[in-house]
Formats: C-alpha cells, structure tokens, sequence
C-alpha cells in the first residue's frame, strides 16, 4: 500500500499540470462549498464538459478533491450566519452558529477546521488499506431494508435532538417526512400532494427547505430582534480551540468517523445522515446533553468529523463496485464513461495508476484543509463585522440563487421563503428545524428503500428481521423512541 | 381544559388541519401499483398517521404543563425565550414587512426578472433593517448587485430569471447583451 501510495504522490507532484489541477479543486471546492446554495455540485456541474480534455485520472482525481474541500467548506458559513453551505453542514450550525453568537466564531470554525482534516484523512487512509475487502462486505450485507432500517435509526435519533419536548421533536421531523412525500412517489411515478402546480411533480428540493429553513429563517430571527431593538452583531474573537480542548474531545472525533464510514459506504446515505448521526451520538453519549445546540464544541466536532469521514469511504462502492453514492459521485461516474471506462473492480486491475492518483490526492486535499483552512479562517471572520443591515440582502440574495439554480424554477424560491416564515414561526413555537430537514432529506430514500427492501423480503416482517444489520438497527431505533415516549408520559418541566 | 391555553388551541387546529388536508389529498392518488402492495398511498397515510398521534401527545403534554419545556430535551434553541416580551405596534409591522417583502421579490423574479427587481429589493431590505444613510444605501446596493452579476452572469453563466413583461424582459436582455459583447473582447 504505501509503495502504491508513493506512486499515486509522485504522479500527482510530478506533474506540474495535474498539480495545478489538484490546487483548482482545492481552492475552488472550498469556495464553492462556502457559497450558500452554489454548492461544490455546481463547480463539479460546471467542470463536467471540460473534464473530457483531461486524462481519467486528472478528470476523477479533480473531483474527487472537490469533494473532499467542498464538504468543509460548507461548514464556514454554517458557523458565521446559520446557512449550512451544503446539507452535509446542516448539523455543524447546530452548536457552530451559538458559538459564533457566543464570540467564539474562532474556535468554532478552527475545530471545524481540524476536524474536517482528521475525519478526512482518517478515512482516506482506511480507504486506501480497505476499499476492496469493505466493498465485499458491503454488497453482501448492505441492500434497501438495511439503508431503510438505517433511515429509522436516524430518524429516531434526530427526533431526540431539538425541540422543546419530544413531541415537538417528532412532530418535526414527521413534518418533514410528509413534505418529501410531495412529488412524484418513488415506486409507481404517481403525483401526490401537487395541489394543481405542476411544478411540484419533481418534489420540493431540499436544498431551498434548506437554506429557508436555516439561513432564511435566521434573517427574521435577527430582523425581529431589530425591530424591538434587541439586535446585538456577535463579537468576533480570533481566539483558535487550544490543544487541551481538542484532545478533551478525541473520543468524540474517533466515534465521528467509525460512524461517518459507516454511512458513507452506504449508496444514498452519504455525508448527509453521517453528519446528523455523528451529531446525534455526540448528544447521546454526552455527560452534559443540555449544552448542545447551545454552543457546544462537541457538536461542531462531531459533525464536521463525521461528513468529512463519509467522503473517503463513498469512493468505496464507487471505485470497488461502480456504485455512486450521491450526485457528485455519480458525476464521477460520467467522467469515468467520458474516457470509455468503467468504475467497478476491473479498475484496480486495468487502471491502478489512476486509483492511487486519486486516494493521494484525496488524502493531500484534507491535508491541505487544515493548512488553507487556518490561513483564511483569520480573514474569513472578519466577514462577521460587516453591519448585519448590509449583510442581511447578500445572504437572501445568495439562498434565492442558490435556490433558483438548482432547477431554474422560480418556485424555489418562493419555497425558500416559504420554509423561512415556517421556520421563523416553528422555531418561536419550540420545533426542532433540525428535525425537519433530516425529515425532508431522508424522507425520500426511507420510502424508496422500504418499498424495495419490501418487495425483496415478500412482505414478510421475520424475513426482513432476520437479516442481523437489519435487526439490530430496528431494535436500536425502537429502544431510542420507547424511551422518548416514556420520558413524554413521565414528564416534568425544566 | 388544565394547562391548555387559546394558542395551544390554534397550534393543534393548525396541526389536525395539515393532518385532514393531506389525508383528504391521498384520494387523489389512491391508485394501485401492480409491483408494490402499499401503493402510492401506503407511506404518505402512515406518516400522517404518525403526525396525527403525535399532535394529540403534544396537546396532552401541553394540557398538563402547558408551554414548559421538557426537562432533560437537548439542543432547544433560545429563540423561543426571546421571543418572550411585549412588541409594539411599529415593530409587529416592521417584522411583517420583513416577512413578506422577500415573498414578494421571489413573486416579481417572474415578471419583472432578477436583474431588475433585485436592485429594489436590496434597498428595501436595507431599510427595513433600519440602515437610514443614503449614500451607504446607494453603494452598499451598487456592490451587493455588482458582485452578485460577476459572479453568477460573468463567472458562472448561470441562468437567472429575465423576467416576461417588458420593459423588465427588455432591461434583462440589455444586462445580457452587455455580459455578452464584454465576454467577447479579448482582454488577454
């Protein structure tokens, strides 16, 4: 392995062109994935046409760097005004933007800044020892009712995170569910819940619920504030975690990317569900679970270890069996199909050069997060004294873009602001936000998963549980709601 | 009626009426689908079904403690505690303003197109944060749009909405003509 890896380093420094290439993706993965809305899947969109003028391995190797950087820099704005740059980051705003409030936007985004490097260097080196092996495993024990027990178990856990009681919890995150049942269903193609839009026959994407929900919602938060006159900017403090703080939270880091792996192997999961459940095992193995969502550094930690943990281990079905795992995978998969290759095991055979290209790129871009990452986090937090009167229509401009783009449908932007005045109200009435956007996310693949996972198992609920991963999941995810539902009835106030 | 108070009352209302509202919409998808059992209805019906059983917990949970949080519940944002107090009259308009203005402005993007209508909406938005000094609203808006066309129209060629109406539709292409005949000079 490590005579490969020297290979892949040589061929990547020794070439001045693909160099300059690995610095693109570094750079513009990080800048993209910063820009709420225009996300690294825009710059990869962008490049597509042009990867074809590349060899295989500049072309997969561009991407795959994106993807590393992309998925950290999404954290910045996440922790300086609540606008995760991507969902992946949507977790990391939980404690990252109270910090930020708190003046502690500097240790916030520094942790997010090594942690993001440990998770993704930690998982592109088990990457490089273990893709073939894990990817075995995988497709002899990963299908839909594993990926569908996986949604309940996450989905149990977020309803536990948020809210002012586990009602509320779950009354979120079912609201969100029944919004990603609108559009069109995943099994038979039939419209539902489309109230006479067409437009609403794909679905209500998530990245506006998003960026309305969070990023939308906060600006009402902040303009009520200052229409009572109670409008404080939060003080910046270029103060950086100290080495003490972040050896506190090693446990927390280790867990983060045992689970990020394990998410990002799964086809569909990804980098999303690991960053909510890294958050969510955060919460649940604290001694101190009142702090989170409060400013926690832990829940920063947590999140940005785990998203950054599940881009290694994506590469795995991609590289090992052909499967992509997200959008931007798939994209890889185009570039593979652009150069007449396909990716799948023969790769390791026919192309091994261009793998180990690509997983020391992989491993020298989270590397290069921790080094880049200081160097701007200084100027970066200068952005917070900016007057927020002046901030405020940047950020609304950015999220309606961000939200028109996708799809180049105004409709998005009006369901945008929609999800901003819902989440200005629920967030007053004590709704998790959180919640709901797992809801909207996961809501899709749990459907589309049961609905397979059903019909391979015949309907039958012993066939379904008898498969182990299945099983100890579903129990997992029942013990988390039976002891919710307990907890309800018992109930005293705070 | 215990704990319960007239907005708890509403909350529920609200919350039974999305119950309601959603079911009745599932008779109109209520078809079978030859390769799945549960058909198109199967999910949606569950998971209001859910929404239905935890709304009544939540209207039970507040008729015996009313608002009160739950003890032990993590990662409750304070916003609900800020929002606490009286507001006056000024203020309430002020947060409606802020409110719809920007359901306004994604209302406009159709007509009237992005590069027309976002100027507006830059200044207005501006105002309504209070910022009251004319020459910082005039360059701070000047900036916002110049950076927002370099970056989306000249570096990203995305495409943003032109508007249908004229004279927007006609500024809109004015803008696009200018990016165009700039695109093609060879500054290099």
């Amino acid at each position: 392995m490590i005579e490969n890896f020297l290979l892949g380093s040589s061929a990547l420094f020794g070439d001045p062109y693909t160099l300059a290439i690995f610095v693109f993706g570094v750079l513009g993965g990080m800048l993209f994935g910063a820009i709420p809305g225009v996300s690294m899947l825009t710059l990869a969109a962008i490049l597509l046409p042009f990867t074809a003028s590349l060899t295989p391995a500049q072309g997969v190797m561009l991407f795959a760097v994106i993807y590393c950087t992309g998925t950290y820099g999404g954290a910045i704005t996440a922790i300086l005004f609540n606008i995760p740059g991507a969902p992946e980051n949507a977790p990391t705003a939980f404690d990252g933007y109270p910090m930020t409030r708190k003046g502690l936007a500097g240790k916030a985004v520094g942790a997010a800044v090594l942690c993001s490097a440990i998770g993704g260097v930690a998982s592109a080196l088990v990457m490089m020892a273990a893709t073939e092996p894990l990817a075995k495993w995988a497709i002899r024990n990963i299908g839909p009712p594993e990926i569908f027990a996986l949604v309940f178990f996450g989905l149990a856990v977020a309803s536990s995170v948020g809210g002012r009681t586990i009602w509320k919890g779950w009354m979120s995150v079912a609201l969100g569910l029944i919004i990603a049942t609108i559009g069109q269903d995943p099994v038979g193609g039939i419209d539902r819940f489309n109230f006479g839009f067409s437009d609403l026959a794909a679905g209500i994407a998530f990245v506006p619920a998003i960026l309305g929900f969070f990023a939308v919602s906060e600006i009402f938060v902040q303009a009520e504030k200052t229409a009572r006159g109670r409008y404080e900017a939060p003080p910046v403090n270029m103060e950086f975690p100290s080495f003490f703080e972040l050896w506190q939270q090693k446990i927390a880091v280790i867990r983060s990317v045992f689970v990020g792996f394990f998410c990002g192997i799964l086809p569909g999961i990804g980098a999303t569900l690991a960053a909510f459940m890294g958050y969510g095992e955060a919460v649940r193995w604290s001694k101190n679970k009142e702090s989170f969502g409060k400013g926690n550094i832990e829940g920063v930690i947590s999140s940005e270890t785990a998203n950054n943990a599940a881009t290694g281990a994506a590469m795995i079905p991609l590289l090992a069996l052909g499967l992509p795992g997200g959008a931007l995978t798939a994209m890889m998969v185009a570039v593979f199909q652009m150069h007449d290759l396909e990716p799948g095991p023969l790769v390791f055979y026919n192309s091994p050069d261009l793998i180990w290209v690509v997983f020391a790129a992989m491993f020298y871009a989270n590397l290069s997060i921790l080094f880049i990452g200081i160097l701007e986090t200084k100027t970066i937090l200068y952005l917070l004294k900016i007057p927020f009167q002046f901030l405020a229509p940047l950020i609304l401009l950015l999220a309606s873009i961000g939200s028109y783009i996708g799809r180049g449908l105004v409709l998005d932007v009006m369901v945008m602001f929609g999800a901003g005045i819902i989440g200005f109200l629920l967030r007053r009435s004590g709704y998790s936000i959180p919640g709901i956007v797992l809801g909207i996310i996961l809501g899709k693949i749990g459907e589309q998963n049961f609905a397979q996972g059903m019909q391979m198992v015949h309907y039958d609920l012993f066939d379904y549980l008898s498969r182990p991963v299945c099983l100890i999941l579903i129990i997992a995810g029942t013990l988390t709601l039976a002891s919710g539902l307990h907890k309800a009835f018992k109930a005293n106030p705070a | 009626m215990g704990n319960l108070k007239n907005s708890h009352l509403i909350e529920g209302t609200i919350w039974l009426t999305i119950v309601l509202v959603f079911f009745a919409f599932t008779y109109d998808f209520n078809q079978p689908i030859e390769i799945y059992k549960f058909g198109a209805t199967g999910w949606p019906r569950v998971i209001l079904g859910i929404l239905l059983f935890v709304t009544l917990g939540n209207l039970f949970h507040q008729y015996r403690f009313g608002s009160a949080a739950q003890s032990g519940r993590v990662g409750i944002s304070d916003d609900d505690d800020e929002a606490d107090g009286t507001t006056s009259t000024g203020a309430v308009l002020k947060i409606i303003a802020v409110l719809g203005t920007p359901f306004l402005y994604a209302l406009s993007l159709k007509p009237a197109g992005f590069y027309f209508a976002t100027p507006f909406f830059i200044v207005f938005i501006i105002l309504l944060f209070g910022e009251r000094r004319p020459r910082w609203i005039i360059s701070i808006t000047l900036l916002i749009y110049a950076l927002l066309l370099f970056l989306f129209m000249m570096v990203l060629n995305a495409p943003l909405p032109q508007g249908n109406v004229s004279p927007f539709y006609d500024y809109s292409a004015f803008i696009l003509r200018m990016n165009s005949q700039f695109q093609q000079l060879d500054l290099w």
